[in-house]
């Protein structure tokens, strides 16, 4: 069977390398780290064996005390390989949104109590190398998102070579959480040329707020800074002008498809500050406005079961 | 890509594309190739280090004016190249030096394909590699510092290789590893079982020391001298009399009429007939005389030399491993020395007490009809000595005693056939060996057996007692047979007495005429006092480095452990007699008492270490102190955060107030805001410091209410 004998060995390792995964909330512990000599380790302990044969042929005191020397070297480095992983903890700053088709980009706050160098994160293909100088670092691994849905967040495999790159010592992280990755918005052109149109410019004054950064120099309050040493920012409020339903019915083309639609029409609501609601086959959420509406719209659009062509509604 | 020579611009190993190596990296590697080729340079030819340049400068123009990397055909070509190269320095690519120059260049020309990481360490391997066949040039302290030097900066290189992110830390990486290893390396040089030459490598043609198996008085005309070193040795009890330290190497027995030579034991055994065994046994102890009582014992330490030869003041009598001890008093290897090492010989002081199996007729030849004048000069001399042996022998000393006999180390050539009657009667100037033929060739006239004896006289003498032996010490005596056993004779005493007592270099005739051929040598400083106490201080030191480390072979080893071994034997007697209870059950117990008393010491500084480590941890701090509230009702409240619940608890808790106040600080600061690790020691110490005072405030309130 040779499908099976394929499959078998890789469910295996897959397996086990979960069950010997560390889990996030403690500090690596030393059951969890492998130590696994790298193609240069093994040339290293080649050489160690050369000069040692050089030493005992030629009678060489000094080779031989170079032999021994970079067989401990190596000793040496194992520890401290070994050392440069043992305790260190992971934090994940979960992506605040993933549309299917982008990156979820996730962000790994790791902190040592040492200082630590080139620690390396992998993850289906993506990677990120941090130094912990101060014990402490941040970085950001852009995983793949391709399928819409519930996706769970793959092993973290984290390792490091440092110092020689002799033997390389590693541990999985069982991260154990899940990210929501919405539908790929995608543009319809009947939809787009409903939204655009006169009136939908956001004008009439609604008074000042803090200034955050990213706010459009023309709608910033120089005038006000100037008398207050505030920087505040002109809100223009845009009057709900439609309420409207989203609906999956309405739309044309397979499942994936229509939450497509969907998910760019509520984008493209939510900026145009349209109080919306959303009818699914079998599930319908109020109509409401603001990020909170966008939030659930879009959770509702990513959990999505597309009904079994059978029960398909008429 | 940069390429900047300012030490402060090294950055990363690998440029961004986490493959290419980084200019910066290139000249880590450059200046190890550099480190690495100068422990050679003494000893290959210069125009390596001009491989080394233009392979550098390749690659400088290749990144600075981006032209594409060497190819194949370039590649090949440089190889080409270095072998014709290498050729036409040594004749052959067979040899050693060939050898070693083929790795080194290989080695340079590397370079040149050198592009990503994985290339980088193997230049570095190969770099390892390459230090240790420097070893094969020279062992001494010199190369070795030179190659820890090398071997720290491959080590950096490669911790460069493994992501370093600063100049500081791939130092101290490095020199951590190097520190943290050393131990280790120590015991395993000391444990490590020294094993014999698995299978015969190719060698290192070795220099021959200016001793030779071979007199011919008059063929040279000036003696070449070099203050190379021939050996140094240590002895042990007394030191011997300027007068006694002859060192006998060889003895030639063999006259022709012009030239002395040496008879080895294959060519007496074909020559007489007789067995080899009878000239020569293979052991550790002489079979030739009781070596009870020696009178002198050695730790000579060889240089390296091309034939087995082992000098010994007087006759060898045992040695700490197998040795040829040949019939006529001396010593031989089983083989030739590679490397410096170290032999113990213990000697008899005086010329050997037994026959030679050659036999007294082998010591009496002469060639039937050379040197007419100088047989007829010695039978006169013996009839008028009335046929007495020693009086002949007193009258000859005494007749090289006077006019017109002269020492010289450049004498005439002598080109006659009959080269005695020569000097004797017309030269009369000549050196150790001239004098010791004529002396040989009269006694042998009439009868005397006697040979000419090869070897070392004298011997600087250091403040720590051990004896430097050089080339320029060599000399040649005579040994005749008296009354049942050898006597040495030396007629150069007779000519030039401070030749003895005062050693080689007191021989000066027109200052430039010793040493000509070395106008550097260390023994013309001998007249500027630091210099001279430098050049000594230095000697002392590579004389003990050589003894301790490089000569710590197989019997050094032997002896060094089963000192260690005595000394535990020694500590065990020791601890027996310090405990009450005898007998070895009662020496046991109270061993493993005092071991684990000593174990549970170590465990217990090892919990008081982690229980400081965890009081610096402020979440060990805030949970403590709010248990602590907590049992005295003013916890905090549900969801409450650490710090707000200490300011809330703030106005109520009177004199506490400000420290709890300023602890919120602390943990707030420490908890959230990226503090650097100054700043955090700083706070947590402060933190404690607070969180202690809160609890005394508080408390002298409760108790006070």
């Amino acid at each position: 069977m040779p499908i099976a004998s394929a499959v078998w060995p890789r469910t295996f390792l897959a397996r086990w390398k979960r069950r010997s995964a560390a889990s996030l909330a403690l500090p690596l512990p030393q059951r969890r780290l492998f130590l696994l000599p790298t193609r240069f380790g093994l040339g290293w302990a080649v050489l160690v064996v050369v000069l040692l044969l050089f030493g005992i042929n030629y009678q060489n005191t000094l080779a031989y005390i170079l032999a021994f020397w970079l067989f401990s070297l190596g000793v040496v480095v194992l520890l401290r390989t070994w050392r440069n992983l043992l305790g260190v903890r992971v934090a994940l700053r979960l992506p605040e949104e993933v549309f299917a088709g982008g990156e979820a980009r996730l962000g790994l706050v790791v902190e040592g109590r040492r200082p630590r160098t080139a620690l390396e994160f992998h993850a289906e293909g993506a990677s990120l190398r941090l130094d912990l100088l101060e014990g402490r670092g941040e970085g950001v691994l852009a995983l793949g998102a391709p399928r819409r849905g519930i996706q769970a967040l793959p092993l973290l495999r984290i390792e490091t070579r440092w110092p020689l790159g002799l033997v390389r010592a590693l541990a999985w992280l069982d991260v154990a959480d899940e990210i929501l990755v919405y539908p790929r918005p995608l543009d319809d052109e009947e939809s787009l040329h409903r939204l655009s149109g006169p009136g939908l410019e956001a004008s009439d004054f609604a008074g000042l707020r803090r200034a955050e950064p990213g706010d459009s120099l023309a709608r910033l309050a120089w005038k006000q800074w100037s008398r207050t040493g505030v920087l505040a920012t002109k809100a223009f409020s845009v009057p709900p002008r439609q309420q409207l339903w989203l609906d999956y019915d309405a739309c044309k083309g397979d499942a994936e498809r229509r939450l497509s639609v969907l998910c760019a029409r509520v984008l493209a609501h939510h900026q145009a500050g349209d109080r919306y609601g959303l009818r699914l086959p079998g599930m319908t959420l109020a109509q409401g406005e603001g990020a909170r509406q966008r939030r659930l719209a879009l959770a509702a659009l990513a959990r999505f079961r597309s009904p079994a062509p059978g029960e398909m509604p008429s | 890509m940069r390429w900047r020579w300012r030490s402060g611009s090294a950055g990363p190993a690998v440029l961004a594309d986490g493959h290419a190596l980084s200019a910066a990296m290139l000249r880590q590697l450059f200046i190890g190739q550099c480190l690495v080729l100068a422990l050679h340079l003494a000893w290959m030819p210069a125009w390596l280090a001009g491989i080394a340049l233009v392979v550098a400068g390749y690659r400088y123009l290749q990144l600075r004016r981006r032209l594409p990397r060497a190819d194949i055909l370039v590649r090949l070509v440089a190889v080409g190249l270095l072998l014709v190269a290498l050729w036409l320095q040594f004749g052959t690519l067979r040899g050693m030096d060939g050898l070693i120059g083929l790795l080194l260049g290989v080695y340079l020309l590397k370079l040149l394909e050198t592009h990503d990481r994985r290339d980088a360490r193997v230049v570095v391997l190969i770099g390892m590699v390459a230090t240790t066949v420097a070893f094969l040039h020279d062992q001494g302290l010199l190369m070795a510092g030179g190659a820890l030097l090398a071997l720290a900066w491959l080590v950096q290189s490669l911790v460069w290789l493994s992501g370093a992110t600063g100049v500081r830390q791939a130092w101290r990486e490095t020199a951590w590893l190097l520190l943290l290893s050393a131990p280790l390396m120590g015991l395993l040089f000391v444990s490590f079982p020294r094993l014999g030459p698995l299978w015969s490598m190719p060698q290192i043609d070795q220099a021959s020391t200016g001793l030779t198996d071979t007199i011919s008085p008059g063929d040279i005309a000036n003696l070449a001298r070099s203050d190379a070193r021939a050996f140094r040795v240590s002895l042990e009890g007394r030191e011997p009399d300027p007068d006694e330290r002859y060192w006998r190497v060889y003895t030639l027995s063999h006259f022709d009429g012009i030239r002395w030579t040496r008879a080895t034991p294959q060519e007496l055994s074909a020559t007489l007939g007789r067995s080899e065994e009878q000239f020569v046994r293979l052991g550790q102890r002489s079979p030739w005389q009781e070596s009870d009582s020696p009178r002198f014992v050695g730790e000579f330490l060889l240089e390296p030399d091309s034939r087995p030869w082992r000098p010994s003041l007087g006759a060898p009598l045992a040695t700490d491993s197998r040795h040829r001890f040949l019939g006529d008093g001396t010593l031989e290897g089983i083989e030739a020395l590679g490397s410096r090492s170290l032999v113990r010989i213990e000697s008899s002081g005086r010329a050997p007490a037994w026959p030679d199996p050659a036999g007294a007729r082998w010591h009496t030849l002469l060639p039937r009809d050379s040197n007419p004048r100088t047989r007829e000069l010695a039978e006169r001399l013996w009839r008028e000595n009335g046929a007495d042996p020693r009086a002949f022998l007193a009258a000859v000393m005494d007749r090289f005693g006077e006019a017109p006999f002269r020492y010289s180390l450049s004498p005439p050539r002598l080109t006659t056939a009959d080269r005695v009657d020569e000097f004797l009667f017309e030269s009369g100037v000549g050196y150790c060996t001239h004098y010791a033929s004529a002396m040989a060739v009269l006694a042998r006239s009439v009868g005397i057996p006697a040979r000419v004896v090869a070897g070392f006289l004298g011997g600087e003498r250091h403040p720590d007692g051990y004896f430097t032996v050089r080339d320029y010490d060599a000399h040649a005596w005579v040994e005749v047979w008296l009354d049942g056993a050898w006597e040495r004779l030396d007629p150069t005493a007779a000519i030039a007495p401070e030749r003895i007592d005062q050693g080689a270099q007191s021989i000066q005739e027109g200052a430039d005429a010793f040493l000509a051929d070395s106008p550097f040598s260390s023994q013309r400083m001998r007249d500027i006092g630091w210099a001279n106490r430098l050049r000594l201080d230095w000697e002392r030191l590579e004389y003990r480095w050589q003894c301790s480390v490089i000569g710590f072979q197989r019997e050094a080893r032997g002896a060094f452990l089963n000192r260690i071994a005595d000394g535990l034997g020694d500590f065990w007697r020791w601890w027996g007699g310090l405990m009450p209870g005898r007998g070895v059950l009662a020496t046991l117990l109270t061993l493993g008492v005092a071991l684990a008393g000593m174990a549970g010491a170590g465990l217990l500084l090892g919990l008081w270490w982690r229980e400081t480590r965890r009081r610096r941890d402020e979440r060990v701090q805030w949970l403590s102190l709010q248990a602590w509230l907590s049992r005295r009702g003013l916890g905090p409240e549900f969801g409450e955060s650490p710090s707000a619940h200490l300011r809330r608890i703030a106005p109520r808790a009177g004199a506490a107030g400000p420290a709890l106040e300023e602890s919120a600080g602390h943990i707030e600061r420490l908890a959230y805001a990226p503090v650097g690790s100054d700043e955090r020691r700083e706070r947590l110490k402060r933190l404690a410091r607070r969180v202690a005072e809160v609890r005394r405030r508080l408390r002298r309130r409760g108790s006070g209410a």
